[in-house]
This record gives C-alpha cells, sequence and structure tokens, in this order.
C-alpha cells in the first residue's frame, strides 16, 4: 500500500450526501431481499436461474467496478440503515408470502440456521474454537424443547433452558478442546457429534431411533400452530415461525455485534491470531476461548429449539454430522465473521438446492458447482469480514 | 534501595542445551540496559522466560519485590512486563488500534456486561485508549496516528515495528524489553527509531528497558549499562566504553570462544 492510501480516509461530509448515501445503502439492501424473496417464491426453474445468474453476477461486479466497490463501502460505513433496511424487508417479504407454507418454513429455516451460524461465529470466526458439531447442540436444544414443552413452562423460558443446556453439554468438550489445537481439537468436537447421535439411539427415554414429539411454540398462550389468520388475513402458521425465527436472528446478530465491537471483541480476535502475543499482554487464552463456546453453544441450543418445535419432531439424525458441515460451510461461504454473509450463504445452501428440484439428478452438481465457483472467485467468502473500526463509536457521542 | 528486577541464579535448559546458565541480572527503576551478545547465546531466551513463555529450570525472580518466578504469562503481564518480539508478532489483518489495545486490555473492563449491555464504561475507556494510542503513534509516526484504524499489514516494516513498540507502551510497563527492534532496518530507520525511543524515555523517566541490540552504535547512544551473554553466561556488565575494552567480549563476538 502507498502512502497516498494511507491518507487520511474522512472526506468532509455534508448532511446532503449523507442522505443519499442512506438512500443508496437502502435501495441496494432492499433490493438485496427483493431478490431473495422471489427466490423464496420462484417456482419455474427458469427463474430460478436467472435469478442465480443474477445474484452470480452481483457478487462477482461488487469489488470488480468502482460502483459495486462504492456501494459495498457505503453499506459498511451505514450499518445501522443496513440494519433497519434489513428488518423491514423482511417484514415486508412475510407479508407478500403470508400464506405460502413452504416458502414461509424455509425463511424460518434459513433464518434459525444463521442463528447457528452466529454462535459458530463467536466461536470459531473470533476465538478459533473449531466446531465440527453445530447439529449436535442444535439437536441438544430440540430435545429440550421436546422434554420440556408439554411441562407449562413458559416457551421463551424453555427456549432459554435449551441455550443453557447446550452451553452446558459443552462443558464436557471444554478441556479436551483447550488443550488440544486445531486439527486435533476439530477431531474432538466431530468425535462428540457421533457420540452424542449413538447416545440419542440407544436412549429410550429420548425415543430412540425414532426421536420424540416436540409441541409447537406457544407464545404468551398464542400457540403458532394454531394460527391462521391475523386480523382479516389468511396466514400459514409457519407466518409466526417465520417472524420469531427472523427476531432470534435479530437477537443473535444484536449480540454478536456488539461483542465483536468492545474490547471482548478485540481480546477474542487477538486470542485467535497470536495466542503468544495475547497471553505476553495478560489474555488468558483459556478464559476466552470458553466464554465464546459456551455462548456460541447457547446459541445454536436455542435455534435448535426453536428449530424443533417448528419442525413438530426431533431424532437422533438431526445430529448428525452433515448438518453440522452445513453449518461451517454457510460460515465460510458467507465470510468467516460477517454475519449478513451468514444469511445470504443460508439461502445459497439452504434454499437453492430446494429450488432446483426439477432438474433433479442435475441440482446437486450445480450447487457445488456454484460453491465451488465461490470459494474460488471469493477466497473469503462472499462478504469478507471487514476490519474493526471504532471511529463512529468514539466520534457519534450518543448511540 | 532493591532493583526493580532481580533474577538470580536464573536457569534454562533444553533437554541437554543450557542456554541460560544462571544469569544474574538486575535492573534499576529507570535504567537502559544494552543486552549484547552472538547469535543463539540465549538473549531471546532470557525474555521468554521473563515474561512466561518458557518455564525457567531453576533461579529466582522478583519484579519490584513481587515473586514472577515460573508464573504465567498473563500474570507477569498484568505485574508490568511489555515485550516486542525479535520476530514481529502484530496481527497484519487486524486493525492498528486493535493491535495496540492489546496492549492495554488486562487493564480495561472486559465483562461481558458492559461489552453488551453497559456500554457507557467500555465507551469511556474506548475513547480514552484511542487518545491514547493516537498521542502514542503520532510521536513515532504521524501517518500511523492518522490511519489507526487501518489494518496494521497495510504499513511498512519500521511502521510495524513502531506500532509494536506503541502496544508494548501503551499499558504502561515498568519493565519493557526490546528484542532487535531495529532488524532489517537501514541505518537512518534505526537512528530515527531510537530518536523516538529517547524522546520516549524523557517522557517516562521510571521506565526501565533492556534493549537486545547488534548495532554497536545504538547501544552506546542509549544504554546506562551493558551486559554481554555467551552460551547462556554473563561474561560481562559495565559501561559501554569498558565493553569495547574486554578482551573476553571480543572474543565471542569473533567467534574465538569455543
Ligand atoms: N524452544 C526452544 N527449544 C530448544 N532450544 C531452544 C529453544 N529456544 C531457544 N533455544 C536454543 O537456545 C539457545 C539460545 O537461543 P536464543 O535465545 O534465541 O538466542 P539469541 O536470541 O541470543 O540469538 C540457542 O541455542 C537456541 O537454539
Ligand atoms: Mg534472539
Amino acid at each position: 500500500m502507498s502512502m497516498a492510501d494511507l491518507a487520511p480516509s474522512v472526506p468532509a461530509q455534508t448532511a446532503r450526501s449523507g442522505g443519499l448515501a442512506r438512500l443508496a445503502v437502502a435501495a441496494t439492501v432492499a433490493l438485496l431481499f427483493a431478490g431473495g424473496g422471489f427466490l423464496l417464491h420462484a417456482e419455474q426453474q427458469g427463474q430460478v436461474i436467472a435469478l442465480l445468474a443474477a445474484f452470480v453476477a452481483v457478487f462477482a461486479l461488487a469489488e470488480k467496478v468502482p460502483v459495486g466497490r462504492r456501494i459495498v463501502g457505503l453499506c459498511r460505513a451505514h450499518p445501522g440503515t443496513v440494519n433497519l433496511t434489513a428488518a423491514v424487508s423482511i417484514l415486508a417479504i412475510a407479508a407478500a408470502l403470508r400464506e405460502e407454507h413452504y416458502t414461509l418454513l424455509m425463511m424460518a429455516t434459513v433464518a434459525l440456521f444463521a442463528t447457528a451460524a452466529a454462535g459458530l461465529t463467536l466461536q470459531m470466526a473470533f476465538a478459533g474454537v473449531p466446531n465440527f458439531a453445530g447439529a449436535a447442540f442444535f439437536a441438544v436444544g430440540a430435545y429440550v424443547a421436546a422434554l420440556l414443552g408439554n411441562t407449562g413452562i413458559p416457551h421463551l423460558l424453555v427456549l432459554l433452558i435449551a441455550g443453557l443446556a447446550a452451553a452446558v453439554l459443552g462443558l464436557v468438550l471444554l478441556l479436551p478442546v483447550l488443550r488440544t489445537r486445531g486439527h486435533y481439537a476439530a477431531l474432538v468436537t466431530i468425535a462428540f457429534g457421533l457420540l452424542l447421535r449413538a447416545f440419542l439411539e440407544v436412549n429410550d427415554v429420548l425415543g430412540g431411533p425414532q426421536g420424540m414429539k416436540v409441541k409447537s411454540f406457544s407464545l404468551f398462550g398464542l400457540d403458532f400452530s394454531r394460527m391462521t389468520e391475523i386480523g382479516p388475513y389468511d396466514v400459514s402458521f409457519y407466518l409466526p415461525y417465520a417472524l420469531a425465527s427472523c427476531a432470534l436472528f435479530g437477537l443473535a446478530f444484536f449480540l454478536v455485534r456488539r461483542l465483536e465491537t468492545s474490547f471482548v471483541g478485540v481480546a477474542l480476535d487477538a486470542v485467535r491470531s497470536d495466542e503468544v502475543a495475547a497471553s505476553v499482554f495478560g489474555l488468558s487464552i483459556a478464559r476466552w476461548k470458553a466464554t465464546a463456546f459456551l455462548l456460541g453453544n447457547a446459541m445454536i441450543g436455542v435455534a435448535g429449539a426453536l428449530y424443533g418445535m417448528m419442525n413438530g419432531f426431533v431424532n437422533p439424525n438431526s445430529a448428525n454430522f452433515g448438518d453440522s458441515l452445513i453449518m461451517l460451510s454457510i460460515l465460510v461461504l458467507g465470510g468467516l465473521g460477517n454475519l449478513w454473509g451468514a444469511v445470504v450463504a443460508a439461502v445459497v445452501i439452504l434454499v437453492i438446492p430446494e429450488k432446483l428440484q426439477a432438474i433433479q439428478e442435475f441440482r446437486l452438481v450445480i450447487f457445488a458447482l456454484l460453491v465451488i465457483a465461490i470459494l474460488r472467485f471469493r477466497p473469503s467468502g462472499l462478504m469478507p469480514r471487514a476490519a474493526r473500526d471504532f471511529s463512529a463509536l468514539v466520534k457519534g457521542g450518543a448511540k | 534501595m532493591s532493583p526493580l528486577l532481580a533474577c538470580s541464579g536464573l536457569t534454562m535448559r533444553f533437554g541437554g542445551l543450557t542456554a541460560l546458565d544462571a544469569l544474574d541480572i538486575r535492573v534499576g527503576k529507570g535504567e537502559t540496559i544494552g543486552l549484547v551478545g552472538p547469535n543463539g547465546s540465549g538473549k531471546t531466551t532470557f525474555f521468554n522466560v521473563l515474561t512466561g513463555l518458557y518455564k525457567p529450570s531453576a533461579g529466582a525472580v522478583q519484579l519490584a519485590e513481587q515473586d514472577l518466578f515460573a508464573r504465567s504469562a498473563q500474570e507477569i503481564g498484568r505485574a508490568g512486563v511489555a515485550r516486542t518480539f525479535q520476530r514481529s508478532r502484530l496481527m497484519l489483518d487486524q486493525t492498528v488500534f486493535d493491535n495496540i489495545a492489546l496492549g492495554a486490555l488486562g487493564r480495561l473492563d472486559l465483562s461481558l456486561l458492559s461489552a453488551l449491555v453497559l456500554r457507557g464504561r467500555f465507551r469511556r475507556q474506548l475513547s480514552e485508549l484511542v487518545e491514547r494510542a493516537t498521542a502514542l503513534t503520532r510521536r513515532f509516526n504521524p501517518q500511523i496516528a492518522a490511519n489507526l484504524f487501518k489494518p496494521a499489514g497495510s504499513f511498512t516494516m519500521i511502521d510495524r515495528r513502531r506500532i509494536e513498540i506503541c502496544r508494548a507502551l501503551v499499558g504502561s510497563p515498568r519493565l519493557l524489553l526490546l528484542d532487535e527492534p531495529s532488524a532489517g532496518m537501514t541505518h537512518e530507520e534505526t537512528r530515527a527509531l531510537m530518536d523516538d525511543l529517547l524522546a520516549f524515555r524523557e517522557e517516562m523517566p521510571d521506565l526501565a528497558i533492556v534493549l537486545v541490540e547488534h548495532e554497536m552504535d545504538v547501544i552506546r547512544r542509549i544504554s546506562d549499562r551493558c551486559i554481554v551473554l555467551n552460551f547462556g553466561r554473563k561474561i560481562f556488565e559495565g559501561p559501554f566504553d569498558a565493553l569495547i575494552a574486554d578482551r573476553e567480549v571480543q572474543t565471542a563476538y569473533l567467534g574465538g570462544a569455543q
């Protein structure tokens, strides 16, 4: 990098250009979500393929053409606008697709897997603790929901307990994961996932191989599975699940971003990047890895509980290694450490294979090619994490 | 008055190799020690032992009366020992500020509660730290101060060294260990760096520094006292002029001490 690039980069911005910038950011985000909404809704192969092509074009060009770079930069500079537009877009999509069971189910699935990915982000992208047992912790949450769903405990509390249970179960793994490093730590988590699944299969209290029924989620006495209309509108009973799942992701997003933009985030990044330097400057490697691991598993557990309630059942197969890999792929494909990336990647990985149903035998080929292409042309993921810039927190007094 | 740092009989063995051989080293408050010796004589190992990266085999280490023998790196870091590394250990993907903040984290509020909810305290500490990091880096190079939130990897070698030194200084240590800070630099760059350090010295009169350095010019300019290691043993201790005249030191450097 030359000295010119290092020159102070804050041009005097007038309020007007700030407003324009926000508008551009909002339009971009809304457009992306509209594309996502169309993809969720699309049924004809032609439409799906056209959307895929548009998607590839957007991400291929984003950093190649000046306008693209500019817009990416603006989005990074205005996270508040991005988040607000995203929330509004999600509500709009949900309202537009309110009667479509399958579409809403997919929307909820994407949000819950993205929530799990948020947990994995804390663990792997921040603290550098590998976790190849994401689906296992997800399943733990669902089993807790199955066990406690009928007991009269308010379901919000059940979600919380599910998270706690996943975190506590993760304690079993904590020592071996802290003592080993890299591939070995990864192996430990793989072994744990396999073990848990085997345990669930032989455990009759937990329903053995058949698994268990999970009672549907109810919030303040409102049973989600019985909701078929809101006011004058007929809605799918998946609509409340889709909204609740998105809200849960919103909460996870908020927590992870807050941690990232705090000294805790600095500490986690230091522990991941350089254990020697981190410990010389007084950080306890074990403390921070453990914190990230437990918090991350709690998030995955909560997401798994809601997922189980939505599906109405859970079985040992929920804890399979393949699903753990899917969660990891979401993380890597989206860009380690960028939660919006995780959302986009969750759509790519969970929705696109479903949408390509009609060309059955080729769909996995197309899907695999897409993933390989993404990693070939964007090795650090669709939306790489940006360096942490605290300047907004320092200058902008309130907020 | 007792010294700030007192090591006695400090010994570090790697299997059959004795890398530090019963070292007695004292460093007073505000003193600058030039630590020299041929490659492999144990200078870096001494730093690694002092900062808790290696567990010493025998001896005693005290910092201001506090026993630091075989303590963990964290405890030692929190006791006020900071260092740079011979091979730079900056986190290049992270911003200059993140790198420097690491040097202060041990003293900051790292509770989850203030990270997540009660952000007031965090933001106050953040503002202070940004100010401090700006002031620190500005003395070394205003360009660094103006780009605190750019990745450390986008800076030149000499600026990276400066950032590493700022990271070590930001936590107001009592003892600063600098391991060949001028390695790979030109004469002019080395001189500039040492000017900065000397200017710094004026402002932190209590800070003790141990500097490992091969350039004798540098050693002469900034050290109050010199210590020479060879094969892990201290073979000389005294003022620079005496060092130049010492026969054992000369043979060690010329490789004649086999
Ligand atoms: N981790 C280690 N394991 C084994 N031997 C080591 C280790 N670290 C240093 N040594 C040995 O200790 C001796 C001193 O090395 P070092 O402290 O790096 O020297 P200097 O910094 O003075 O050049 C060398 O012989 C080196 O090979
Ligand atoms: Mg060395």
